[in-house]
Formats: structure tokens, sequence, C-alpha cells
């Protein structure tokens, strides 16, 4: 479990940075979905943005907690 | 168009649901799981200082330097110590003396009962009872002159690490006062403050994983203890006088911190535990243990 990411000298909670990286990819995703007539699916399409920010949120803390024990300076 | 709203309100569910779920994933592992990145490498503090005042005559450690519980520290000047114990001796000496005679004369006046009246035979019992208490007195006083001069020998009292230590022989000590810090590196722990709204699930015994800052492994440790109370910061504890209660301040409240004891099970290979550095802490809850019912973030 890591639970704090050193950011040149600052150590922040992983939680955030994750969410930033959650928030981007997901940001990402939805340009690249841009294209499908979501309206025709979706009484709101802001609920694809929401859904999409928590699950890469929670996808990337989870993959991070299971790979970075891993990852090591040298 | 009956169709299409039906479409549309179970994607919308669809969607919402996975947007709750992952949430809920997320507040489980970030606010639910007993973890702390306000956690402390611990260790006791013995503050050294020497029984007895005087000059410095050696210093056998140097700052930093690993000991073990008995090694010599330092010397101080034994000249004064070794001439009380001296002058102890010679006065133990010298009531054996005045002793040995008072019983030859006791011995004396016994076998001339007949001629020695009772109180000088009285008298010179007494002499020799007085006189073995003063020889016995001066073997206590032998006794403490020969502690103080074995004490002028300072050991360490712990097995650790001498820390903060400048002294030079020549420095002048004055017995009581500290002269340096020892790490007691066998009582090397980490502590961990943890929020009381984690507190319910830790366990004494639970499995705990250590982590230092820019170390990649973890330490290995366990629960040891948790600490039975914290200080109540609304009240001011002066007995004898009306409660000091503070003000409320009801609308933003944070949760206390308590301090929980790690013990340490095992080390990567060649980390040095240093003091006061700073350390994350996952703790592992067993399965299947007696546990706490907890709320919701209420």
């Amino acid at each position: 479990m890591i639970d704090e990411l050193d950011v040149f000298g600052t150590y922040m909670p992983a939680a955030l940075v994750w969410a930033i990286i959650g928030g981007i990819l997901a940001y990402i995703t939805r340009l690249a979905l841009q294209r499908l007539p979501l309206e025709r699916f979706l009484w709101q399409t802001g609920l694809l943005d929401l859904a999409l920010f928590f699950l890469f949120w929670w996808g990337v803390s989870a993959l991070a907690d299971i790979l970075l024990p891993f990852v090591v300076a040298h | 168009m009956n169709f299409e709203n039906f479409r549309k309100t179970f994607f919308s569910l669809a969607l919402l649901g996975l947007a709750l779920l992952a949430l809920y994933a997320l507040w489980l592992r970030y606010e639910v799981r007993p973890t702390t990145r306000d956690g402390k490498v611990k260790a006791d503090i013995v503050q050294v200082s020497p029984d007895v005042g005087g000059w410095v005559s050696s210093v056998l450690v140097r700052d930093n330097q690993a000991v073990k519980k008995g090694d010599v520290l330092l010397v101080i000047d034994q000249s004064r110590y070794q001439l009380a114990r001296d002058e102890a001796e010679e006065n133990l000496e010298t009531q054996q003396t005045s002793l040995a005679q008072a019983i030859r004369e006791n011995n004396r006046n016994h076998n001339l009962s007949t001629e020695v009246d009772t109180e000088t035979i009285e008298r010179g019992q007494e002499k020799v009872d007085l006189l073995k208490l003063a020889v016995a007195q001066a073997k206590t006083a032998l006794g403490v002159a020969q502690l103080n001069l074995d004490r002028t020998v300072l050991r360490a009292p712990v097995n650790g690490i001498v820390s903060n230590m400048t002294l030079q022989p020549g420095d002048y000590l004055t017995a009581g006062h500290g002269i340096m810090a020892m790490v007691d590196t066998d009582s090397l722990r980490v502590e961990g403050y943890f929020e009381e709204t984690k507190i319910p699930a830790v366990h004494v015994g639970d499995k705990a994983e250590v982590r230092l800052m820019g170390v990649a492994d973890p330490i290995e440790g366990h629960v040891e203890s948790i600490a039975a109370g914290v200080v109540d910061r609304e009240r001011e504890d002066a007995p004898n006088t009306l409660d000091n209660v503070n003000p409320s301040f009801t609308w933003v409240r944070l949760a206390q911190r308590i301090p929980v004891r790690i013990a340490i099970d095992h080390v990567p290979d060649n980390l040095p535990l240093i003091v006061g550095t700073t350390a994350t802490i996952d703790i592992e809850p067993r399965p299947g243990e007696p546990s706490v019912r907890r709320s919701w973030p209420w």
C-alpha cells in the first residue's frame, strides 16, 4: 500500500495524485467518445464524465497499490 | 419513443451505479482501512548522568558509537575517591584496634571479677559493644567510599547508541546532571498516530506494514499495544478549582489521534532505523477476530 508520493520534496497523499491522473484519463476518454451519439443513450451525458472519473480514480489507485511496491529506484 | 426512454433510464442508472461503486471502493480504501501517514520510528532515550562528580579523565566512546550494556563510557578522575577510600580503610583499622584493646580490658575485668567492681565491668562491656558498632559503621563507610570509587567508571546502562555527546577529557561533571543521550536500541519500535475513527479496526497482534520515506521495502511488524488515553484538550485539569472547559466549537470537529505501538519483527537488510524518521503504517486486520461494528461517516 502506497499512501504518499514524493513530488519534488513535498510528500502528497497518493489519493490526490491518482485523482489528478484519473481526471486527465477521463477527459481524454471523453474526447475520444465525443463522436458517439451519447444523448440518445443517456438522460445526462455528464453522468458518463462522472462515472469515468471515479472508475479511473479507483482503477489507477488499485493498480498503483498492486504495482508500485515492485517499482524500485535502483 | 417509449423504448428510447427506457434505454436512457437504463444506461443512466447503470452509469450512476458504476460511479457509486467506484466511489465506495475508494472510500473503503482511503477512509476505512486502518492506515496512517503519521508514524514515527521511536526508541527509549536514556539520559546518561554520572553518580559522582569530578574531572573527566578519559572518554572511551565517540559520538554515534554503538555500545553494549556495561561497556565503559568514560572515567572520572579517581584521585579524590581513592583517597577517601584509603581514609575509610584507615578509620576501620583504627576502630578495630580500639575494639581489640577494649575486648582485652573487658576479659581482664571479667577474670578479676572478685576484685573489680560491677560498674567498671559494665562500663567495659559497654565500651566493647559501642566499639563493635563503630567498626560496623566504619565498614559501611568503607563500602560507600568503594562504591563512589567504582562509580567514577561510568558504564552504559543499556545496549544502545551514544548520541549528542561532545564530552572531552577535562570537562567537569556534576553528579546527577545529564551528559549525553543514549538511544536504547533494544526498545526500537514504530509508533503511529491513528485517527480515533480507525482505532476500532486496530487490534493487538494485527500485522503491520511500515514504510519509511524513500525506502521501497516495508518493515514488517505487529501491533503491540494501543494507548489507553490521550489528554482531553477541551478541559484543563486543575485540582480544587472550577472546571475550565473551552467554549463549544460545534461546526467542524477533527478526529483525535491515538498512538499505536508497532513492534518490529523484520527490518530490510542494511536499513538503519533512525529515531524520529517518518513512517507510513498500514494495518492488516486479521480475518475472524472479534470486531467492533463501525459506522459510516457519522
